[in-house]
Parts: C-alpha cells; structure tokens; sequence
C-alpha cells in the first residue's frame, strides 16, 4: 500500500506540473531522447487533449 | 542554457536558496538553468523541477507556471510577462497564507470514449473529447458529503471536468487549516467508503491564479 500511495503522490505531482498554473506565451519544444516529438508555439505545453481545448477556448 | 520558470513568488527569499530567482516587475519568478541540448520532456529533469516545487511551497505561497516556460534572461521574461506582473503582485499578497487543495472524484458512470472513427475531423472529434467530460458527474450523495465536509473550510471552492473518469474539486484553503482539511478528508474515507476519491496538496496557486483568464 505504501508503494501504491507514493506511485499515487508522483502521478498526482506530474500531473499538477504539466497541465496546471499560468500559462504565459512562449514556446518549447518537447523530446523524448534526441527526438523532437512536439514544438509548439502556442500558448501550453505537454499538455493532454482537454487541456489544450480548455486552452483554446481562453 | 535555457531556465525554465517554476512560478511567481512576492520575494526573492521566497525563492532562493531553493531555485535561482529572476527580478520581473516587482515580483519575482523561480528559474532553474537547464542546459541546451537537455530536452523539456526529460523525466529526471520534470522530477527534479517537481520536487523544487514542492521546496518552494515549503518556503511560501506563489503561483505556479504550467510546466515549459523557458527563458534566456531577465529581459526576455520581462517582455513575456508584460501586463501580467500587477496581477500576480495582488493574487501573491491576497493569497499569502493560502495554498490550494485537490479532491479528485471517480465519476459515477463514465462515459464511453468518443471514438475518432465516428467523427469526419480531428477537431470534430477534439471537441466530442472534451464535450464528453462536461457530462461527468459524482454520485450526489457523495458531492453533498464532499460539500457539506470539506467546501465549509475552503475560502474558494471550484468543481473543475478535466477528463471522462473524475471530477475535480479545487479549493482555496488557508494554510492554519490543512489539518482540518485532511481530518475532513479522513472523515469522508469512513463515511463513504465505497466511493473513490484523491485528497491531495498542498499545491501552489494554479486554479485560482488563473482567475483572470476564465
């Protein structure tokens, strides 16, 4: 149990840090390795589909 | 080397040690210095910003900025946070003995995923994606118990649909109160027992910093 709550903690800490807070205008771009999978240069980040609807309609 | 910006904080001693801390306007943001070729999406590195995150809530209250935001200096934050700064001045002083609690509810019946075989476009299916986690909701008894336990020790209360599995309550709660949050957590285990929920926090401002926007 405490490995499952501590699992929990970390998804739950990411998932705060990736699709919560002020968005500000800029860019980046995301890789996993040396491969660039997204540049955005929108207004959100590594963020899940309803994030960036929820963006969109901002 | 590229810093990526954690959040906005009223001082800079609500910043360092912990992280390095950029003047912009009369508020400060918390930046670690990342190098070039080291890529955003690094898992070590998005653990390594999450845990300085949670050291600067330590510290004090400040609102966090979504995970990405890279800066090379001072002139270029302040150029992007132009016009935002006396904004987050006023939301660090109002909400300085503040932090922000999250109850994430299992919808009572979740819907089935839109599939994107049904939908002549991307978007069209984007939005059936989001439509689907409008109609969301939790088993009314336990949203009364959730509002009759936990909503009374909260300043703020928001009930946010994020996806098609959970609903989201974001609260705005004071920092003496965070015991009684969680008692009042502990208390809604034993009195719905069957029904499966996430208390967590504390977390820095991230729903209510965004009050302006919405």
């Amino acid at each position: 149990m405490p490995e499952q709550t501590e699992e929990i903690t970390l998804l739950e800490t990411l998932d705060h840090l990736l699709d919560r807070g002020v968005v500000i205008a800029g860019e980046a771009t995301i890789s996993i390795g040396d491969v660039d999978l997204l540049y955005l240069g929108l207004n959100i980040v590594l963020a899940n589909i309803d994030a960036v609807i929820r963006t969109s309609q901002k | 080397m590229k810093s990526v910006v954690i959040g906005i904080h009223l001082n800079r001693e609500d910043v360092e040690p912990v992280a390095e801390s950029m003047k912009v306007s009369d508020v400060f943001a918390s930046v670690v210095g990342v190098a070039d070729d080291r890529p955003l999406g690094d898992r070590d590195l998005l653990l390594e910003i999450a845990a300085i995150r949670g050291r600067l809530l330590d510290k004090a209250t400040f609102i966090a900025v979504r995970y990405g935001f890279t800066v090379r200096d001072e002139n270029e934050l302040a150029i992007k946070c132009s016009g935002l700064t006396a904004r987050w001045r006023e939301l660090l002083v109002a909400h300085r003995d503040e932090v922000e609690m999250t109850l994430k509810a299992a919808a009572a019946a979740p819907p089935a995923r839109p599939d994107r075989h049904d939908f002549p476009s991307g978007a069209a299916y984007l939005r059936a994606l989001h439509d689907a986690t409008q109609t969301i909701h939790v088993d009314p008894e336990f949203r009364v118990g959730i509002e009759r336990t936990l909503v009374p020790i909260a300043t703020q209360h928001r009930w946010i649909h994020r996806d098609t599995h959970s609903v989201e309550l974001a609260m705005l709660v004071g920092r003496r109160n965070l015991d009684a949050i969680r008692d009042a957590g502990e208390k809604l285990r034993r009195d719905f027992a069957n029904a499966p929920f996430l208390l967590s926090g504390p977390w820095p401002l991230e729903v209510f910093a965004n009050d302006h926007h919405e």
